[in-house]
């Protein structure tokens, strides 16, 4: 029944307002923030170049990259808790989670729908932000096509999905919270957590952590340590399945 | 015999404050309508949840066709239709989505899904809206989109949590037969209402319900069931108080 719980799901998602516009202003604001910096370090604003600390002595796709990366781990985050609160939240706070009750098809399974239909959301998502993100670069004149660029592309691939992977316990919070509410502001905690963390260059074995830090300084973090971010959404996926099953409309 | 649809034994459910279920006991025999009738805050809703595994009972038992309910499984809840408080329509599909949507999740198939729903939209006359988004819908149209998806995979157990909400006389005289037919062809329905209103009043058994109890039983037909009402709802307190 799971089959049946994603393909409604997705239905519902592709038909909602609310991803294709987080979907639009994430992109239309990556591209321009990054735009925007790259003109003004390339101007000798000084404001800016303090601001991007050691980025801003980056030359080309590493620069643009960067620059992206440092948007994204932030930016894509709040965007993509948001997103994720909203599908599990909106069931609380539409009425709309009597009728996920008294059906063949579990609540557990329309919990794992919903997680599945997110991280597809996310990875169309992060495939976009790099098209984008190779535009920018090739529009504000990094260099060539080269593999240089490649590897601006996958980076920026790469810290999309692992930045909505780390987007997850947003999902838990709305269903224990019964709410957007509750997602919106773990979300937040998760920003600051991992923006300061990453800020003062530790935690790279910590999940939360390693894709920020990844983001601005790259090999400071190992494959190794990159691969556990998978556990959030495995951990946290696991805790709002069960969240969902023992669910009682008590409030 | 078939086995009884709906049944509760001394179900007992009670919130902070003292509000809930005590000790409710309620059957729904295959092929009856049964009316809940109590005024607000009286634990109508509380009960429905109970029998349809929305809350968890502090004691006591529910069941669906015999199976207590920790324990259904996917084939019985592909055989119960309900609506609780709000219509669950999503507001970005059209009222046909949303049917299409309901009918795959009451466990119809793919093949079926598109002759159930046609069936469904005709039934509650939601021609001229099944390609409207449900956030354009008025509150009687979405109630009827609502009832359209508790009733149209034929379901032999009916929860309806005051289902004539928002909806206009031919809303009502629709539900009525709707709910007429599935009750003849052996389904066991459970109503509520807050007052004996025009769905209620085609019960084959009514039950009034008060501060979390069934309080008694009226008789279908009655000459002047609002009164009837009244006088047990008062007794109750009047005893309850003393």
């Amino acid at each position: 029944m799971i089959g049946v719980a994603v393909a409604v799901e997705a239905r519902r998602a592709l038909a909602s307002r609310v991803l294709r516009w987080t979907t639009l202003l994430l992109v239309v604001g990556l591209a321009l923030i990054v735009g925007g910096m790259t003109l003004a370090v390339r101007a000798g604003d000084p404001q800016v170049v303090a601001k991007l600390g050691i980025v801003a002595d980056l030359e080309g796709w590493a620069a643009v990259s960067a620059m992206a990366a440092q948007v994204t781990s932030a930016g894509a985050l709040v965007a993509m808790g948001v997103a994720l609160s909203w599908l599990f939240g909106r069931e609380f706070a539409e009425g709309t989670v009597a009728g996920l009750f008294a059906l063949p098809v579990s609540r557990a399974a329309t919990a794992v729908a919903k997680l599945l239909v997110f991280l597809t959301w996310v990875a169309a998502t992060a495939l976009v932000l790099g098209v984008a993100v190779w535009l920018v670069g090739a529009a504000s004149g990094a260099g060539a096509l080269d593999e240089a660029s490649a590897t601006a592309l996958g980076r920026q691939l790469l810290l999309g999905l692992l930045t909505g992977c780390i987007a997850t316990p947003a999902a838990w919070a709305a269903t224990l919270g019964r709410g957007l509410l509750p997602g919106i502001a773990t979300t937040i905690g998760i920003v600051v957590v991992s923006q300061v963390m990453a800020v003062a260059g530790v935690g790279a074995w910590f999940p939360f952590t390693a894709p920020a830090l990844w983001a601005i300084e790259p090999g400071t973090v190992s494959a190794a340590q990159l691969a556990l971010v998978a556990l959030v959404p495995l951990g946290f996926g696991a805790l709002t399945a069960l969240a969902w099953h023992r669910l009682q409309l008590d409030r | 015999m078939a086995s009884v649809a709906i049944e509760a034994r001394g179900a007992h459910r009670a919130y902070r404050g003292g509000a809930g279920v005590h000790g409710v006991d309620l059957t729904v025999e295959p092929g009856e309508i049964h009316a809940l009738v109590g005024l607000n805050g009286a634990g109508k809703t509380t009960l429905m949840r109970l029998l349809l595994g929305m809350l968890r009972p502090d004691r006591g038992e529910v069941r669906l066709f015999g199976q207590p309910l920790p324990s259904a499984g996917r084939d019985v809840w592909a055989r119960v239709g309900h609506l609780v408080e709000t219509p669950s329509t999503y507001a970005e599909l059209t009222a046909r989505a949303n049917l299409e949507a309901a009918a795959r999740l009451r466990g119809v198939t793919r093949a079926e899904v598109a002759r159930v729903v046609d069936g469904a939209i005709a039934e509650l006359v939601l021609e001229a809206y099944a390609d409207v988004p449900a956030r354009r819908l008025s509150l009687g149209n979405r109630q009827r989109v609502g009832l359209a998806a508790a009733l149209l995979h034929e379901p032999s157990a009916i929860v309806l949590d005051e289902p004539g909400n928002g909806l206009d006389p031919s809303g009502v005289l629709l539900l009525r037969s709707a709910l007429r037919r599935r009750a003849d062809a052996g389904a066991g329905i459970l109503v509520s209402s807050h007052h004996l209103d025009e769905v209620a009043r085609i019960a084959d058994r009514i039950s009034v319900m008060n501060a979390g109890r069934i309080i008694g039983r009226m008789q279908p037909g009655g000459r002047d069931p609002e009164r009837e009402f009244f006088e047990l709802v008062l007794a109750d307190d009047v005893e309850r108080a003393s």
